[in-house]
């Protein structure tokens, strides 16, 4: 990441016809003045450093995936590689900061300078919200600064657009929201007080230890008994949110009536979710972008084919659709990629993309009719060119806004799903699993099991349409929101 | 007759539609790894008799000659029998025999819909950016963002203990008498409708008895379209109020309720009629769910039930009721909008 140059965004919109060698390029406008860039890089590099050995070890088990197809000598590299990456520090792990800890009779051992664990635990995930938002200010002065100083055009239409999210208070709530539980999935396995393979998968082959104040002296027990006794079932042994089980361990959400850890569950439960529904959202925007171009360029034949199927497709229930299409192949191999998540993920964008399709083919048959794009046909230009450039840019803001709302949509069909057994294999954590396991306790002490796992759903939920409230009135202020497309987007086949 | 041609079009369309939805769950059922012959016999059935069970079910047939034949037998409604839920009873008997508590729960959750979120759509669209306007839409759109499944299964809590968390309101002898919160409503008084009017003090109490059992699971089922008719009736009168011929109505000394009701509302509808229809989308989706855990066995839970015990012949017949229901619901949003909206089937042809 020493250039820096290649990786702003560039400014898109309808390209000006005026020739490109006008201007300087932009390599020697970066030569001209390159203060801001090098500050931007230099800070940049520095936010990088904490997390080097994070990003390294990421890239090896990225890595590691289509290596493990190849014959087996391969993997001493590996596991060398492993090592490696894992030895370099990271700021943000739980190892810098450790929150699992006991007490020794006079004072805390094994946590951040002998914080109390519900000390060091905050302390970590305050660093890791603070790391996350710095980067996404760097990201945004980057814009900033290639925007006054670099960039070719004093004005385009998206500046416009900005400014007027920087005025949208509940846009900006649900980018913040967002912008939070996508930190919260990223970070999962630093921001939970403790990990999934020692508290939900494996806790019979985990030890912890522990103060026992009856005896005066600090004990040795398997994590798994040690739940047991922390079960949240309204019975008194119940860990409520905000507090310590008689382990010394630190529960901020509680436990589920397994005495798991409540918080680590919902934290990785945030990864399952958004990354099943964000790859579906991308798949079908990418499919919906495809067709809506190309029916919006050639009409005719093209059209009327995907009207069809997209309305034979809208015309099928979609959370009848998929729990036929689970039940059917459970227990297939095609269940088993990733916990049932890729079977998920392919019958949400072949159902959701009529939907996206619809929403924006408004807008795509508008930009076919500009003038720009009749141009660009006289100038000859090939009708890929036309619609990738002088097409698609006016599109995809739509696209963003509906796939948004329609994320928030398939979060609650997956919960949905799971809440019925269906959809993400159990032991992966999902949150609609947890709500189904606080079920009997919603009006007892142990409320929390359900009621908290909901509420983060309802913010989630709440935060997607709100961030693509937003930016709809950023590009287009003259819709006012609130059409049929976008209601049965948001309700996700209405989990 | 322009709209008449219109709606012939529309009625056309519908069948590839539904030709699709078939299709679709012939392909899913017959050609996905689940073997039929396994799902009724079990794993570790002898080999004859599996056999036996093969040629019976017609399954030797080449493939394009079942799926002529399952198509024939659903459009002439003939439908497939059950295997597992109910062995040997016709899926169209079950579908009788459970889908009035969903029609029931459904008629109930759209109501309940359509009468708060439109009024309050209405009235926050006519009073924009007051305190009012922002509670009404945060609050639609927080009450759509909840999940069904968890609404429910919170109603249901406080309900079953209501006197300890609602300060001693009592759910369960409030009005009548209903023992239970989660059981189905006994709907059997609906069945002879003369005696509501012939024994009315006898028969009134169960109908009110029967309304208040399926009220919660229709509050919580009509959740998400209340948010969304609240959101788009605010949006098609923030519209129409500054359209020209608002304007005009008023500038030629109209009444302001008389501008408000006709020219306002009657074209604030328009957008309202697809989020109306569209319901039934939700309704059949959230109906598996929240019939669930309120227990009233209809449709959504029989579909349910049909999937875990794998009854294949059940699950394909009931999604082909699904989708007729649906694509009937198209038709009748078609047909609402030339009712509301005379320049339909004038200019635009299609949505």
């Amino acid at each position: 990441m020493t250039r820096t140059a290649p990786d702003r965004p560039a400014p898109d919109g309808p390209a000006p016809a005026t020739s490109p060698d006008a201007d300087p390029s932009l390599g020697r406008r970066l030569r001209e003045t390159p203060r801001p860039a090098l500050l931007w890089a230099v800070v940049g590099l520095l936010l990088l450093a904490p997390e080097v050995g994070a990003l390294l070890h990421a890239g090896v088990e990225l890595l590691a995936v289509p290596l493990r197809l190849l014959p087996v000598h391969a993997t001493g590299v590996l596991g060398a590689l492993d090592r490696a990456t894992a030895s370099v520090p990271t700021l943000l792990s739980r190892s810098t900061v450790p929150n699992g800890g006991h007490w020794d009779g006079q004072r805390w051992v094994g946590t951040f300078a002998g914080l109390e664990p519900k000390q060091a635990w905050l302390l970590r995930v305050g660093l890791v919200y603070a790391y996350a938002f710095a980067v996404l200010g760097w990201l945004w002065s980057g814009y900033r600064r290639f925007r006054r100083h670099y960039r070719r055009a004093d004005w385009t239409p998206r500046d416009d657009a900005l400014d007027r999210l920087r005025r949208h208070r509940w846009g900006q709530f649900g980018l913040v929201v967002v912008a939070a539980v996508v930190v919260m999935a990223v970070f999962a396995p630093a921001l939970g007080p403790t990990t999934v393979e020692r508290n939900v998968l494996h806790p019979y082959e985990h030890e912890l230890t522990y103060w026992d104040a009856d005896a005066g002296q600090t004990r040795t027990v398997l994590v798994g008994d040690a739940n047991l006794e922390s079960q949240s079932r309204n019975t008194p042994e119940n860990v409520g949110p905000w507090a310590y089980d008689d382990f010394g361990r630190f529960h901020p959400f509680g436990t589920t009536p397994n005495g798991k850890d409540l918080f680590t569950f919902v934290a990785t439960g945030a990864r399952v979710s958004l990354s099943v529904a964000g790859t579906a959202v991308v798949g079908a925007a990418l499919l919906a972008l495809a067709l809506s171009l190309l029916t919006a360029y050639y009409r005719g034949l093209a059209d009327l084919l995907v009207v069809f199927t997209s309305d034979a497709v809208q015309a099928l229930p979609l959370l009848v659709l998929l729990i036929l299409v689970l039940t059917v192949f459970q227990g297939s191999r095609l269940a088993e990629f990733y916990d049932g998540a890729v079977l998920l993920v392919g019958v949400f964008v072949l159902a959701q993309w009529p939907f996206l399709w619809r929403a924006i083919r408004g807008p795509a048959l508008r930009v076919a009719d500009a003038g720009w794009v009749d141009a660009a046909r006289a100038y000859d230009q090939r009708p890929r060119a036309i619609m990738r450039r002088h097409m698609a840019p006016y599109v995809v803001g739509y696209l963003f806004v509906y796939g948004s709302m329609s994320l928030g949509g398939i979060v609650l069909a997956v919960a949905g799903l799971s809440f019925l057994g269906l959809g993400i294999d159990a032991p992966t954590p999902e949150w609609g699993r947890l709500i189904v396991a606080g079920q009997p306790y919603v009006a007892t002490r142990s409320w929390h099991v359900s009621l908290l796992p909901g509420l983060v759903i309802t913010l989630v939920v709440t935060g997607f349409n709100a961030l693509g409230d937003g930016v709809r009135d950023a590009i287009d202020p003259q819709s006012a929101g609130g059409d049929a497309a976008e209601a049965t987007m948001a309700g996700g086949g209405n989990a | 007759m322009t709209r008449l041609r219109y709606l012939g079009q529309r009625l056309l369309l519908a069948i590839p539609v539904v030709l699709f939805g078939i299709t679709i769950t012939f392909v899913v059922v017959r050609l996905g790894p689940l073997d039929p012959v396994t799902a009724i016999l079990g794993p570790n059935a002898p080999p004859e008799q599996a056999a036996r069970v093969r040629r019976s079910l017609g399954l030797t047939q080449p493939l394009w000659r079942q799926y002529l034949e399952y198509v024939a037998r659903l459009l002439t409604f003939d439908l497939p029998r059950s295997w597992v839920v109910s062995p040997g009873t016709p899926a169209l008997e079950l579908v009788g025999l459970y889908a009035p508590r969903t029609i029931w729960l459904g008629f109930w959750s759209v109501l309940v819909a359509l009468v708060v979120g439109v009024p309050l759509g209405f009235y926050a669209g006519l009073h924009p950016n007051t305190g009012g306007d922002y509670l009404a839409s945060v609050g639609g759109i927080v009450w759509r963002a909840m999940p069904n499944f968890w609404l429910a299964i919170v109603v249901v809590s406080v309900l079953s203990q209501s006197p300890r968390l609602l300060w001693g309101f009592e759910w369960t002898t409030w009005l009548v008498h209903t023992p239970k919160v989660v059981t189905p409503p006994d709907l059997s008084v609906l069945a002879r409708p003369s005696r509501l009017l012939t024994a009315p003090a006898e028969t009134w109490p169960r109908v009110l008895a029967a309304i208040k059992m399926t009220a919660p699971a229709a509050i919580v089922l009509g959740s998400s379209s209340m948010g969304n008719e609240i959101r788009v009736a605010r949006t098609a009168v923030l519209e129409t109020v500054g359209a020209d011929y608002v304007d005009a109505a008023r500038a030629k000394g109209l009444p302001e309720r008389r501008v408000v009701w006709k020219h306002v509302f009657r074209n604030a509808l328009v957008p309202l009629v697809p989020i109306v229809t569209g319901e039934a989308f939700l309704l059949l989706g959230g109906s598996v769910l929240v019939e669930t855990v309120f227990a009233i066995n209809g449709l959504g839970q029989l579909f349910f039930r049909a999937a875990v015990q794998a009854d294949l012949p059940l699950l394909g017949a009931l999604m082909y009721v699904f989708v007729l229901v649906l694509v009937a619901t198209n038709l009748l949003q078609d047909l609402l909008y030339t009712l509301v909206d005379p320049r339909v089937g004038f200019d635009r042809r299609s949505r």
